[in-house]
């Protein structure tokens, strides 16, 4: 025990003067032998020493390197949450659009802009054809989705409809519906 | 051996750490930005923290109806009542004025509560208080202006229903 | 306990001897001679990536280890395929693990983009496609599989999950139950906490602190419902915030996911309904 301490303190010594020369010694020169023996730092009775009085500190220290697992990018993609990130999306799109063109048009004397109805359907009337209906089936898909998606939630807000079976048909049918409507609007 | 192996940790942190630690301290930030993923973290965490002890209960957030089950008692009746609203303007054709403005109020207190929403859920107060206040204000400006567009669009214009009818038969 | 696990695999090696059949299976590891009557099938080889992280090594990236092991050799199931990863290809891999069954919701993870129990995952047969293993999404990794579930449980500590009752029966014996209020807590008392459906709420992802998650919301539901229980008003108090319930914006990755079948999704769409009408 004695011998231990005695070597424990030079060991210390060593460290404060020549941090460098400890470590390489440590790394290196420690045996099997050294090891069986007990002249290796392993037995040294350490664990609390001055710089650890407060156990909690190091789990506290420890939780602030630690790294959070993947999740959005390895998550399965399921019809619940792909079709609920994409009703999100929608959402932001067809209010994103009515807040900027609305406040757009509130700007629009300041800015000398022309967004009034008559000068919106004079360019929307100058595109070609094939670009009407693909303007018009990008803007009436989320509209429908949005739309049907928010029936959906309502219809769970009452608590029914809530079994996976359930989820996962309805989920689909709302894809199937909204897509076969946004095509009909665009084609109107 | 066992035993051995399980010590090896414990060792490197009590004699390595003597002169370890300022090399560890200058490398904290470093080290929590290495670990998110290899590529863009989405929206990334603060680093983990656990006030108290493990038997103490997680705070309690402020008892508040009204951004509680009032606000959602709210949300879902605007939602309900944008169902007719929405299928009206299909059904009836032309909209009367008054429906018009009721669709576009409805509309206007559906999107602030779906951008509120949003910001609450991506931006929370406790990871960025800044950006969150920012937000907050920015959409209530936008909210405002929106909604003063829209009734000069009513007043000035044709109404939103029916501007979208005639660019849609454009 | 190594040392049990030594003598036990060394009796199984020597087993025609002195040990029936049965026996010879240690842990996950099937003996191709014990079990199978035609030993000469191919070698079914299937990949695991698992996710790696070492808190002794901090500044080190989490990586993907690759282990490949012969299903034909291994249990049926996930666990099954970790256990023998551990025991004979590389003990420094970590995950817990206890009951085996299904019961104790130790081994939770995510497996092939999903959370589920590893005891309770079937080891997909088919050996083209790798399986990917990782910890719960969006959880602090204490290592490898581990994840810190401190502020979950923390969370379900702040719900009081406990009766709380004030007054005594009549005849001062047990608080009685009609069997049509016992029934309404079918479907939740089964929970067993293993945060499978918390971690797989975007949701919870982005809010764990103030959010409880689909988890602690359904054991929240579990004492509301029940009818012994007198402090209702105070549970519902305590929940009538923007945060604790309704950050639930009902994605319902937590039924999908639910490895014991229950229906959180359910549970806080009772408890929405409960709160809009007090």
């Amino acid at each position: 025990m004695i011998s231990q301490k005695v070597a424990q303190q030079s060991l210390r010594r060593l460290a404060v003067q020549q941090p460098y020369a400890l470590r390489w010694s440590l790394m290196n020169s420690a045996s099997p032998a050294a090891v069986a023996l007990g002249r290796n730092i392993q037995t040294r009775q350490a664990a609390t020493s001055s710089n650890s009085s407060d156990p909690s500190k190091i789990l506290a220290q420890q939780r602030l390197v630690r790294p959070v697992s993947p999740h959005l990018t390895i998550y399965r993609p399921q019809i619940t949450w792909i079709g609920s990130s994409i009703h999100r999306i929608t959402g932001l799109m067809l209010s994103g659009g009515l807040y900027v063109y609305a406040s757009a048009y509130l700007a629009s004397p300041l800015l000398g802009w022309d967004l009034g109805s008559a000068s919106a359907v004079a360019a929307f009337a100058a595109l070609p054809v094939l670009a009407k209906v693909a303007l018009k089936a990008t803007m009436a898909m989320p509209f429908t989705y949005h739309c049907m998606n928010g029936v959906r939630h309502l219809i769970w807000d009452t608590g029914a409809g809530l079994t996976n079976a359930q989820v996962i048909k309805s989920g689909w049918t709302v894809v199937g519906l909204s897509t076969i409507s946004a095509l009909l609007l665009a084609f109107l | 051996m066992a035993s051995i192996a399980r010590q090896s940790p414990l060792l490197r942190q009590s004699c390595l750490s003597a002169f370890r630690a300022p090399w560890a301290t200058r490398n904290v930030a470093q080290v929590v930005a290495f670990h998110a993923s290899a590529r863009k973290q989405i929206l990334p965490p603060l680093p983990q923290t656990i006030q108290g002890t493990m038997n103490d209960p997680a705070p309690i957030p402020t008892s508040h109806p009204t951004e509680g089950s009032y606000h959602w008692t709210f949300e879902r009746l605007v939602s309900a009542g944008l169902v007719p609203l929405c299928i009206a303007p299909f059904a009836a054709g032309s909209m009367s004025p008054v429906m018009d403005a009721v669709i576009c109020s409805a509309i206007v207190v559906h999107s602030h509560i779906g951008f509120h929403a949003s910001i609450t859920d991506y931006f929370p107060t406790r990871r960025v208080p800044k950006t969150h206040t920012f937000m907050i204000w920015l959409l209530r400006a936008f909210t405002v202006g929106t909604a003063v567009g829209l009734y000069e669009f009513e007043t000035n214009d044709v109404g939103v229903t029916e501007a979208i009818r005639r660019v849609w038969k454009a | 306990m190594s040392a049990l696990r030594t003598t036990s695999r060394l009796i199984a090696s020597s087993k025609p001897l002195f040990r029936p059949a049965a026996f010879a299976r240690s842990y996950a590891t099937v003996d191709a001679l014990s079990q199978d009557p035609t030993p000469s099938e191919q070698p079914r080889t299937k990949t695991f990536h698992v996710y790696r992280w070492n808190p002794d090594q901090p500044t080190e990236k989490p990586k993907m280890q690759t282990y490949s092991l012969d299903l034909n050799k291994t249990g049926p199931m996930m666990l099954d395929a970790l256990i023998r990863i551990k025991n004979e290809m590389d003990p420094t891999l970590t995950f817990r693990r206890s009951c085996r069954e299904g019961i104790c919701g130790s081994c939770a993870m995510n497996i092939d983009g999903v959370n589920t129990l590893a005891c309770l995952c079937r080891i997909p047969t088919d050996t083209s496609k790798e399986s990917r293993i990782y910890p719960l999404p969006h959880t602090y990794v204490v290592k490898d599989l581990v994840p810190d579930l401190t502020y979950f449980y923390k969370q379900y500590k702040s719900i009081k999950p406990y009766l709380q009752r004030e007054t005594k029966t009549e005849d001062g014996l047990e608080y009685r139950q009609s069997p049509e209020e016992r029934k309404k807590l079918d479907g939740l008392y089964e929970c067993i906490l293993c945060a499978c459906c918390s971690t797989s709420c975007p949701s919870y992802w982005w809010n764990s602190e103030e959010y409880l998650g689909p988890a602690i919301l359904l054991q929240s539901y579990r004492w509301l419902a029940d009818s012994r229980d007198e402090k209702t008003a105070e549970r519902k108090a305590a929940l009538d915030n923007s945060m604790s319930v309704y950050r639930c914006h009902t994605i319902l990755n937590c039924s999908r996911t639910c490895p014991k079948g229950l229906n959180p999704a359910r549970a806080i769409a009772e408890i929405k309904k409960m709160m809009a009408s007090h």
